[in-house]
């Protein structure tokens, strides 16, 4: 029921996999950098090429409550 | 007074007070977890379709997801287990708050049913957050129930977090 690590520091052009290690459904939603994993399933995981440098504030659309944070340096 | 009466007494009456103080067993437990969960799903099942708020809506159908996928690990665990899911005071009393809290919420509408239902998630989830921690996981004996009650605790912590959010901003729209 999080994000582990909650933070995380990437280099441009890096791909971040996120894996659902939980028994119930989660997403990694970001609308305004246009992030969204989708629902993934216990097991299943998702990939993102960060692009450009910066900050993107993420959430899990399905828990609102949990967020991330990926800083793209 | 006759003491070869009264000493067999004095005895028997702490032996007592040990099993009625005694927690419930696994398949009370296991009772209760189903219980407990199945009156969430039933409560969001009749949220979704009434609420006309989306966020309320979202959150119904997050609790028949989380807890329908918590029913499912309980029921495969118990199965394995060889555990038969039992009634106990509690499951009773769970069974019949749900009653009540279905009959409240049926009479309300708009804002009003928003709000008394995510009130009623917030105590719900809070009372069974209280209720892991102060009863089924120190009663369960088998530890892979007790693992199990453990791996569904944060789920509930979390659904708690948003519940008291959306209560926040229910009946402000």
């Amino acid at each position: 029921m999080k994000f582990v690590p909650e933070r995380l520091e990437v280099a441009a052009g890096d791909r971040i996999t996120w894996t659902n290690r939980d028994f119930v459904p989660h997403s990694v939603s970001a609308k305004a950098a246009g992030l969204e994993s989708g629902d993934l399933a216990e097991g299943k995981s998702w990939s993102y090429v960060a692009k450009k440098p910066g900050e993107i504030a993420y959430i899990c659309r399905l828990h609102p409550v949990m967020r991330g944070l990926l800083i793209v340096k | 007074m006759n003491w070869k009466l009264l000493l067999p007494i004095v005895l028997v009456a702490p032996a007592l007070a040990f099993a009625q103080s005694k927690g419930p067993s696994d398949p009370q437990i296991a009772g209760i977890v189903v219980t407990a969960n199945q009156i969430d799903i039933d409560a969001g099942k009749l949220a979704k379709p009434r609420s006309q708020n989306k966020e309320v809506k979202d959150f119904a159908q997050q609790m028949i997801t989380d807890h329908s996928a918590v029913n499912k690990q309980a029921g495969a665990l118990a199965k394995k287990l060889g555990i038969t899911p039992a009634d106990s005071d509690t499951t009773k009393s769970l069974k019949q708050g749900a009653a009540d809290n279905v009959a409240k919420l049926r009479a309300l509408k708009g804002a009003q049913f928003d709000k008394a239902y995510v009130d009623h998630e917030v105590a719900y989830h809070q009372a069974v957050l209280d209720a892991i921690d102060k009863v089924l996981v120190p009663s369960a004996q088998n530890p892979e129930l007790k693992g199990l009650i453990v791996k569904v605790r944060p789920a509930i912590a979390t659904h708690l977090e948003h519940a008291k959010h959306l209560q926040a901003t229910v009946g402000k729209k």
